[in-house]
């Protein structure tokens, strides 16, 4: 195709189409999609969800389940059809030359066998004639190499007695065992943190480059794309939309939308406030930054020295007294009709954090107050009154909203029980579903018969019916496509800023908080690492561990 | 791998749910179709005792399936068994299952000490085999068919307990109901609005399953002579009458009402699967 | 892990607390246990007097418990009122006949139910499978007291293989009498045996089926394909493992229900068990006989469900490691 190479291609899909056999009748998964990959590179699949990008990974690997048929095409491995491959090929094809790594780390592994043994049984698998003696030191060079430290000890020990990067790490040994052509990646790192994902990202790319295997990197996001692919393969309803090398693709798309997507990324800008005021690319709201600590201004909520530890409940009769700290002294601060950001990964407490706000978790020890009023938050919300001041905006719109009630229903709900601003008329439901976007005659429908946006408009749509003054936002586009990211953030900005609500967002992507707050706190493990104005913190913070947080995101959208 | 949940099993459940109906409408009918009224003594030849099928009767008509060691019809006495069989087994799911799901559903919402209290009690009750729970039911309660229904609803609402608390429970977690919290909405609304309708779900899928297991407990019971009264026979007793006669030969004393109480039992599982099956949310194809 | 033990056994021993009292206070409410001892027709006032404080039923409920588990404690149950001899000594005299019935019927399920469970579970949708789905639900409908009727119809009276009742003749082993070790001894065994045995085929192979699919479904069996592993060895080292975990739960508690259910089946086979004694001193209002037959099958029983647990929490990394 494109590719200029003189060599034939070590992999090439030809015109594939495939059909899925459901109960609600066939449908189309690919449509006539055609791809190569050469020894030695990266090739980036990439779409958003429904694109058939999974199911194209999987076709490659022979591991389709029954109910889909090929309708035409063909994948050609090394000059022959893979597809005309019965099981005894298969097994002579699978692990030696093409493996695979999946998504989900923790379901990869076998949980009742160590992780040595399973790395072990796959290079026996997979070398013939190989000693048990042999594999064994195999096997620990494997570890070794993807950087399992002291690999030796760790022989012996079950996937749950490792980390998550580990297990990953470990995976990626066992797809390594047999020293394959073609590694297939299906989101390797989208179970991980961000700073994981690139140690994971980079160790690929060094044995791409070390070994001159290939791999298939199937992905929905950009930024893992633009940082190891050299090719990649846009993929959009199981068409190509798209292909080309990578850095050129994303200099200059060429259909709408890749450069759709590519708009949609967030983008972290590291150069001084002051320089893009100049250049007035400030898309921020007008509101001064968060100099409350220095200008005097009351918060509306101050949250201070709050500390959390969840209890284990355990087989025995009665919960342990000892279990691991969620927060460890914090201090949180809102500005009056500002956006407040807490970032950090995943176990740093952020969440915690939003839903003691909430009311919707009680803290070990310290103080709320909301506009000079301290609520008691050792007791549940419900008890000291402080349940109904926040609403907050959840992660996964999927199960944010009641079921078995319409949209009408919910947000009726929110009219009726919410609280009501002396001098203010009840908001109506009619005229939010306007300022949303969201046509009225989804009123009638329930959640199931929603998109994953539509649904997230609905749960805005629910916290600001309720007419509050604080709103937490909880991750609230993690769980959405990219395209439907950007528009949700924008959304969340015109509405929160107009009604002079103050908010706090919570979110692991530095680049979306930068765009939305005014004021950020960075957490980890419990505690807050680093604080500040939000481009104070991205342009000048010295703290180490902000440092390694701005690194590990993918260098084309940082600026 | 989700193909195979589809059709093929679709023209059992429907032959089933077709003898599961059948089975309803003979219940029903009974005294207008049975040859005769077996708790009557007057319509009743005790002369002729364990005759064998297809005799004939005093009364104009022919024993199809002969009659039981005190002259009673057997077809009758099947069809009136089955609506003994038929009550107390709905009756006993029926509240069993209202008791459950709701003492299920507060444990979940009101947590704490509520929680643990009930759950050790559904525990302890779960720990223990069925036949066992009845057994000191009924040792307990005395006979009669209310003491019978009861020893089910003692023995089935810990089942529905514990599934109703399980679903509340991960219910309860989700941000839909975080939400109905950050609303400050009555407790009767949190239960009744949002939990409770989804969490009923499982419950319904338990109660066919239930339903087989109550007819197959009353019978047992009945059968080990602890169960309904001698003179109002249901399926179980009247199997267990026939049970003495069985070695001499006269098999169709217990033969054809134990037949009859396969059937019924049979057929309400089958259908008992299939409804479990298509409410099985890894049974059904993706959502829109 | 000491302390999930430790947690374990002491859930169980109050669960068997909680079961004394309950056991104890149903057992009292049911008639007069008297009358049992003494002949109601010709009994004076004086005589039934004399007959309660011998038996000590005229003090109040709570001593009586209390009298009670300090005698369960030192395993003194009572003299049975029909007997005449030592409750305990009696049911333990009961529990080997039990014993051999509830074994030889988990040995005839456990292997037949785990081998159709993992053929059906492993070609979902094919034959085997639709054929060990349908025969289970049959077998999971048959009342068990029919099932030996027709046992008994098809194998004894049409036939005339296997004897309808007792146990035959026994042989002294170990201090006990067996009836495996003869030839008519396991004639005898061979009807209950069956009838025990057929609803535990029907359930192992359900678990067996339903924890077959769910693992081989599951990623890291994927990951074994994809890394190239022989589909023998994937359902061997790997499948097996995995569902062999709650299949060892259902057959320790199905063993234990099998003790309990044994009640039905003796009581038709005339197999002098405890479950025959159970509903013959129920009906007799044989009072120590009936605690001491109830507190034997909940101690067996909750003692292997623990057992099972810790067995369990030795099988899973995930448990024994944390």
């Amino acid at each position: 195709m494109t590719h200029d190479s003189a060599l034939a291609p070590l992999l090439a899909v030809r015109n594939l189409t495939l059909k899925h056999r459901g109960e609600s009748g066939a449908a189309t998964i690919l449509q006539d999609v055609s791809l190569d990959l050469h020894r030695g590179e990266v090739l980036g699949l990439i779409g958003e969800s429904g694109a058939g990008k999974s199911t194209l990974g999987n076709a490659i690997l022979g591991l389709l389940p029954a109910e889909f048929d090929r309708m035409g095409g063909t994948i050609l491995f090394d000059g022959e059809a893979l597809d005309a491959a019965d099981s005894r090929s298969w097994g002579r094809i699978r692990g030696r030359r093409i493996s695979a790594i999946f998504q989900d780390h923790t379901a990869s592994l076998d949980p009742l066998m160590a992780v040595g043994p399973q790395l072990e049984e796959t290079i026996r698998a997979t070398n013939d004639g190989i000693s048990r003696q042999d594999a064994r030191i195999r096997a620990i060079d494997l570890l070794i190499r993807v950087g399992i430290p002291d690999a030796g000890e760790r022989y012996h020990s079950y996937p749950h007695q490792f980390s998550g990067g580990q297990r990953q790490r470990v995976v990626i040994a066992i797809a390594l065992a047999g020293s394959p052509d073609i590694i297939i990646a299906d989101e390797p790192t989208s179970a991980l943190d961000a700073t994981v994902q690139k140690q994971i990202l980079n160790l690929l790319r060094e044995l791409v480059d070390e070994t001159r295997v290939s791999i298939v990197l199937v992905t929905h996001d950009m930024g893992v794309v633009s940082d190891i692919t050299d090719r990649v393969v846009v993929m959009r309803h199981g068409r190509v939309v798209e292909h080309g090398v990578t850095s050129s693709l994303l200099d200059a798309p060429r259909e709408p939308y890749t450069r759709s997507l590519l708009a949609a990324v967030p983008r972290l800008r590291l150069s001084d406030p002051e320089t893009r005021q100049e250049a007035g690319e400030n898309p921020k709201s007008p509101q001064p930054q968060a100099r409350h600590e220095l200008a005097g201004t009351p918060p509306i909520l101050l949250a201070s020295g709050i500390k959390k530890t969840f209890h284990r409940r355990s087989l025995a009769w009665f919960p342990k007294g000892h279990g691991k700290p969620a927060l460890q002294d914090v201090t949180v601060a809102l500005e009056h009709g500002g956006i407040t950001g807490i970032v950090g990964e995943s176990g740093s407490g952020k969440s915690t954090m939003g839903r003691i706000i909430a009311g919707l978790e009680t803290a070990g020890d310290g103080t709320l107050e909301i506009d000079g009023t301290a609520f008691d938050i050792a007791r549940s919300g419900a008890r000291n009154g402080l349940l109904g001041k926040v609403q907050m905006i959840f992660q996964d719109p999927a199960v944010s909203l009641n079921p078995r009630m319409s949209v009408g229903a919910t947000l009726q709900e929110s009219v009726r029980f919410g609280t009501v601003r002396p001098g203010s008329e009840r908001p109506d439901v009619a005229t939010m579903m306007d300022r949303l976007g969201l046509a009225r005659s989804l009123l009638a429908r329930y959640p199931h018969q929603l998109s994953g946006g539509q649904k997230q408009r609905i749960c805005i749509a629910r916290a600001l019916l309720a007419s509050p003054r604080i709103i937490v936002a909880d991750e609230p586009t993690s769980a959405l496509d990219v395209s439907v990211q950007a528009e949700i953030v924008a959304l969340l900005r015109e509405n929160v800023t107009e009604r002079g609500i103050a908010m706090l967002f919570i979110s692991h992507d530095l680049a979306l908080v930068q765009q939305l707050c005014s004021a950020i706190y960075i957490f980890k493990d419990g505690k807050i690492e680093d604080k500040g104005p939000a481009d104070f913190i991205f342009a000048h913070s010295r703290n180490p561990y902000t440092r390694t947080l701005i690194d590990a995101r993918p260098r084309r959208f940082t600026h | 791998m989700r193909a195979f949940w589809k059709r093929p099993e679709r023209g059992r459940a429907g032959f089933a749910r077709l003898v599961l109906a059948a089975y309803v409408l003979l219940a029903l009918a009974a005294p207008a179709i049975a040859p005769q009224n077996p708790y009557d003594p007057l319509q009743i030849f005790g002369w002729e005792a364990s005759s064998p099928p297809g005799t004939s009767s005093g009364g104009g008509y022919v024993y199809l399936l002969g009659t039981d060691g005190l002259g009673r019809d057997i077809i009758s006495t099947i069809l009136y068994g089955l609506r003994i069989s038929l009550v107390v087994a709905v009756t006993s799911t029926a509240i069993a299952a209202l008791i459950g799901v709701t003492i299920g559903v507060s444990a979940a919402y009101f947590g704490r000490w509520v929680d643990a209290v009930l759950m050790r009690i559904v525990d302890l009750q779960l720990s223990l085999p069925t036949i066992l729970v009845a057994l000191i039911a009924i040792v307990t309660l005395g006979p009669g068919i209310d003491r019978i229904i009861l020893a089910i609803i003692i023995v089935q609402w810990a089942t529905y307990a514990r599934i109703a608390r399980g679903v509340a429970l991960s219910e309860i977690g989700k941000p839909y109901l975080d939400a109905a919290r950050l609303l400050r909405l009555p407790t009767g609304r949190i239960i009744f609005r949002h939990i409770l309708p989804n969490s009923i779900a499982p419950a319904i899928t338990l109660l066919p399953i239930e339903l087989g297991h109550a007819v197959a407990l009353e019978a047992t019971l009945s059968f080990l002579g602890l169960g309904v009264p001698i003179d109002k026979p249901s399926l179980g007793s009247t199997v267990a009458n026939g049970f003495q006669y069985l070695l001499t030969g006269q098999y169709w004393i217990s033969l054809f009402p134990g037949l009859a109480l396969f059937g019924l039992i049979a057929s309400i599982n089958f259908v008992g699967e299939d409804v479990r099956r298509s409410l099985d949310p890894r049974s059904r194809s993706h959502d829109a | 892990m000491t302390s999930a033990i430790v947690g374990r056994l002491s859930q169980a021993l109050l669960v068997l607390l909680a079961l004394s009292v309950i056991g104890f206070t149903g057992i009292h409410s049911v008639g007069n246990p008297v009358y049992n001892v003494v002949n109601i027709e010709t009994a004076t006032a004086e005589d039934i007097r004399n007959a309660t404080i011998a038996l000590g039923l005229d003090q109040p409920l709570w001593w009586q418990y209390c009298r009670f588990m300090s005698n369960v404690l030192a395993g003194n149950f009572g003299t049975s009122y029909i007997y005449h001899l030592p409750a305990f000594a009696l049911v333990m005299s009961k529990v080997p006949a039990t014993l051999e019935l509830a074994t030889t019927a988990m040995l005839i399920a456990a292997p037949c139910g785990t081998l159709l469970g993992l053929l059906a579970g492993r070609r979902q949708g094919g034959w085997i499978d639709r054929a060990v789905l349908k025969a289970s639900v049959f077998a999971l409908s048959i009342p068990s007291f029919w099932l030996s009727m027709v046992l008994i119809l098809l194998g004894a009276v049409a036939m005339g293989w296997f004897p309808s009742s007792g146990r035959g003749p026994t042989v002294l082993l170990m201090g006990q009498e067996w009836s495996f070790t003869t030839l008519d001894g396991l004639r005898h065994l061979a009807l209950p045996a069956l009838t025990l045995a057929i609803p535990n085929v029907a359930l192992i192979a359900r678990l067996a089926r339903a924890g077959t699919a769910e693992v081989e479904n599951q990623d890291f069996v994927r990951f074994c394909r994809a890394k190239g592993l022989s589909s023998r060895r994937i359902l061997f080292r790997h499948t097996l493992p995995n569902i062999s975990i709650p299949i060892v739960t259902m057959i320790g508690m199905q063993f234990g229900g099998m003790l309990a259910f044994a009640v039905v089946v003796e009581t038709i086979f005339a197999w002098p068990g405890i479950g025959k004694l159970l509903i013959d001193s129920i009906q007799l209002l044989d009072r120590p006989v009936v605690m001491a037959t109830l507190t034997f099958v909940s101690v067996a029983f909750i003692g292997l469900n623990a057992l099972v647990d810790l067995f369990y929490a030795v099988l899973d990394p995930r448990v024994r490691l944390s």
